[in-house]
């Protein structure tokens, strides 16, 4: 039994078969069921936890479905709208269905109906009940008023005239009903006799092609899926070459037979269709995931989606077959690497104009390289190459550098300690004055850097700089911002 | 003469694949197309056959530096691995300066824009030694930001097998690989890895190492990268008193085929993208005050003669090494 708090009191949230045989009801205070029974076992209820477990359930859910939406925090609703046939018919469905939650160790009500309102009503008041579609009205009218998932005032207030059924409202006048109760009830009311369509919202974006493959025997190894992963790919690339397309991003969903769902994803820097590729990305992908992956006791369902799809503009070929890979290797391998380690791996540098120096340059992913370029085509950065010297190793954090002394306030450093290290200045040049770019927001009150070009006297050029200027108020700070060849 | 050309042609093939599967040195078994023995001259005379080309010169990328290439037995090997070492984190500047050095000057020969050159290392590279910076390496060697790509890996596995997986990239005109200290799994085995699959690509592979104990590799050529004091500025009025000039490495040989020892100060020339041994004196009339157009195929030849100038100490220093600096996996490899 678990308790939540409601009012201002310990209220019984939701209760097992043996504590409703006590007499004990949902909505009954703590204190008084205690009162009645001493040996009761009370728990706090955890509503985040309801919800990841509704949510897990939702994703298992996706096997029979990709239209899974949640309905408040009890409730699942499935568009099965032309997968029935997959399952061997909707009876099949719902028995297969109910019969998976059950070994699962779950109590499912399950309903089916041509409306979704007249399905919610059939799991809850007529479990494993199939409504034929135009036997809604027959079905509800029979049904008391919660079944219309209208709020308990409303219900309350229509019970006090004496509506009790669902039966009762249907053929009455509309007009006063709307007027006296809301136009939620009529509209409930049309929606669950199908004169008002209502669309399910699915949790999840539905992938635009995905391919599956039910499994007899659950699969355990990871190579195993690798290689059904080959196959069902193969598969999707006949329904990406009707269309004339390219996945730019896949995702493959382990079912596990317990219940658990794995949902890996990985992207293309380029539309792809070859399964061999595919094959490779998600090799790359589960071994860089490793343990992660727990196959348990098995996965009886494999499913590869593509998730986002782009024009495929195909190559022909030369006739020895060797032409077809040329100029995709590099975009491969930024695609495996960044399956691997993740999409921010391989870095191309983007100039930027900007005079600071950590600024100057960019470093972006190569795999969003092309998207980038589609969108910067006009722009066209001008190629100026820099007039000052400027290292060839930046950190990307300047290091603080401690200066002991200087030979005149505003000059270079004679010695300075960096990494505890103490290294004695051979030669120096600059200042370089560096001032902070004004126009953005903070950058008017940043001090302006005066950059050094150092060699120690072991010959290694370092670019320090100076934040600031020396005053009366205060010394300022030295930092270490990257290394010469 | 009692071998038929048949035959000779059997155990070429048979040394060829013994040599493919032990990754030694393929190229001397290869017969010279004009009939003549090679066995005089180990080196020089060579042809090397790979895809149908045939030529030495497809095989050695020259320094530029005529004693270094000498020891090198006709420049680094372009279809290897090969390793530089900086002796401390610190010297990573100078380390990857001359890396970046050596492959300016190989793309200079051959510069087509689509020639990538890869960096991989490891994030606790780039956040000890700081991460490459495009504008500083586009002015010092001539490598566009559009021809970089970085690759940062959490471990130095996962830079080696990205540099591995990348060799074989028909794209990327060099791989550097950056690693720092001796990781356990950098071993023979890994080096004979990356070395395989240059020789393979006919690509470079340069594998950076910061602050390691040398170690038994497969690599044909290690250097022993240092950072030298740098000359001053050369100005139309003579050198820039205080200033600071293109940057000097002290290179040292750890590993060649030759095994001859040598160490070297090398400056970097960016505008020419050679690199030059230091000469202590430097005549004035003899600079170049302007120096030749960068990116032309054809400078200008500068005004007045060149003259062969060997500095006389440099050869000396060089001749005699410290006999403890020479442990056995430094040998030379025996050829055949």
């Amino acid at each position: 039994m678990t308790s939540h708090r409601e009012n201002n009191t310990q209220r019984i949230a939701a209760l097992d078969a043996r504590a409703e045989a006590l007499g004990l009801r949902r909505g009954m205070g703590i204190a008084e069921a205690r009162a009645m029974h001493p040996g009761i076992d009370v728990a706090e209820a955890d509503p985040e936890a309801d919800r990841k477990l509704l949510e897990g359930l939702a994703d298992w859910c996706d096997r029979y479905t990709p239209l899974v939406a949640l309905d408040g925090a009890d409730g699942l609703f499935l568009d099965v709208t032309g997968c029935a046939h997959l399952f061997g018919g909707e009876k099949a469905l719902l028995n297969d269905l109910m019969m998976r939650f059950f070994h699962q160790g779950f109590d499912v009500r399950a309903g089916l109906a041509s409306t979704p309102g007249a399905a919610w009503a059939a799991a809850r008041y007529a479990t494993g009940h199939i409504l034929a579609p135009g036997s809604e009205r027959t079905f509800l009218a029979r049904l008391p008023l919660s079944a219309l998932r209208i709020d308990a005032r409303t219900k309350t207030s229509l019970e006090s005239v004496g509506l009790r059924t669902v039966g009762s409202i249907m053929d009455g006048p509309r007009a006063p009903l709307v007027r006296r109760f809301g136009a939620v009830l009529i509209e409930r009311l049309d929606q669950a006799l199908g004169r008002l369509e209502e669309a399910i919202s699915p949790r999840l974006p539905v992938a635009p092609l995905s391919v599956e493959r039910h499994l007899a025997d659950p699969l355990s190894l990871i190579d195993d899926v690798e290689r059904l992963v080959g196959l069902l790919a193969a598969t999707l690339k006949v329904d990406l070459e009707r269309r004339e397309e390219g996945a730019r991003a896949l995702e493959l969903l382990l079912f596990r037979v317990d219940g658990m769902v794995s949902r890996i994803t990985v992207g293309t820097s380029r539309p792809i269709r070859e399964p061999a590729l595919v094959r490779r990305l998600f090799h790359e992908r589960l071994a860089a995931l490793g343990e992660t992956i727990d196959a348990g006791y098995g996965f009886d369902l494999v499913r590869l989606s593509a998730l986002s799809t782009a024009l495929f503009d195909a190559r022909q070929g030369d006739l020895a077959g060797a032409g077809s890979e040329e100029g995709e290797g590099l975009a491969i391998l930024v695609d495996r690497v960044g399956a691997r380690f993740g999409e921010s791996a391989v870095l191309e540098p983007v100039p930027a104009a900007s005079h600071v120096p950590e600024r100057a340059v960019s470093v972006m992913p190569r795999a969003r390289s092309e998207t980038r370029k589609a969108a910067a085509s006009g722009t066209g950065t001008g190629k100026a190459r820099p007039a000052a010297e400027r290292p060839i190793r930046l950190f990307r954090v300047p290091e603080p550098i401690e200066v002991p002394a200087t030979e005149v306030p505003d000059g270079p450093p004679l010695n300075f300690r960096w990494r505890r290290a103490m290294h004695r200045v051979a030669r120096a040049e600059g200042p370089e004055r560096i001032a902070p770019e004004w126009w953005r927001e903070g950058g008017a009150d940043a001090p302006t850097r005066d950059y050094y070009r150092i060699e120690d006297a072991d010959g290694r050029r370092y670019w320090l700089y100076r934040q600031g200027l020396y005053s009366a108020q205060a010394v300022p700070r030295w930092f270490m911002h990257g290394v010469f060849a | 003469m009692a071998t038929s050309a048949v035959a000779r042609d059997v155990v070429f093939a048979l040394r060829r694949k013994i040599a493919k599967i032990e990754g030694t040195l393929a190229e001397r078994l290869a017969p010279p197309s004009d009939g003549q023995s090679s066995a005089g001259q180990p080196v020089a005379g060579l042809l090397v056959r790979r895809n149908g080309l045939a030529s030495a010169r497809d095989f050695f990328l020259p320094t530029g530096v005529e004693r270094l290439d000498e020891i090198l037995g006709g420049g680094l090997p372009k279809a290897a691995l090969t390793e530089i070492h900086g002796t401390e984190t610190r010297n990573a500047g100078a380390a990857a300066g001359l890396t970046l050095c050596l492959v300016s000057h190989m793309l200079r020969e051959r510069s087509r824009p689509q020639d990538l050159v890869l960096w991989v290392g490891t994030a606790e590279i780039f956040r000890e030694a700081g991460f490459p910076h495009a504008p500083g390496l586009d002015r010092l060697f001539g490598l566009a930001p559009g021809q970089l790509l970085f690759a940062e890996a959490p471990k130095p596995a996962d830079a080696l097998w990205i540099a591995e997986e990348a060799a074989r990239i028909d794209e990327l005109a060099a791989v550097i690989v950056e690693l720092r200290g001796n990781p356990r799994e950098l071993d023979l085995t890994a080096t004979r890895r990356l070395h395989r699959r240059a020789q393979d690509a006919g690509r470079p592979v340069f594998l950076l190492r910061h602050s390691a104990v040398p170690e038994p590799t497969a690599a044909p050529v290690r250097l022993v990268a240092a950072p030298a004091p740098a000359v001053l500025r050369r100005t139309v009025l003579g050198p820039l008193a205080g200033s600071i000039g293109p940057p000097a490495f002290a290179v040292e040989i750890g590993k060649s085929r030759t095994a001859l020892p040598g160490s070297f100060i090398l400056e970097w020339n960016p505008d020419a993208r050679t690199l030059e041994p230091r000469r202590d004196a430097v005549p004035e009339n003899r600079v170049a005050v302007v120096p030749p157009s960068r990116g032309r195929t054809h400078p200008q030849a500068a005004a007045g003669a060149v003259l062969a100038f060997r500095n006389a100490a440099e050869p000396a220093a060089g001749d005699q090494p410290p006999g403890e600096q020479h442990p056995a996996h430094r040998r030379a490899r025996r050829a055949g």
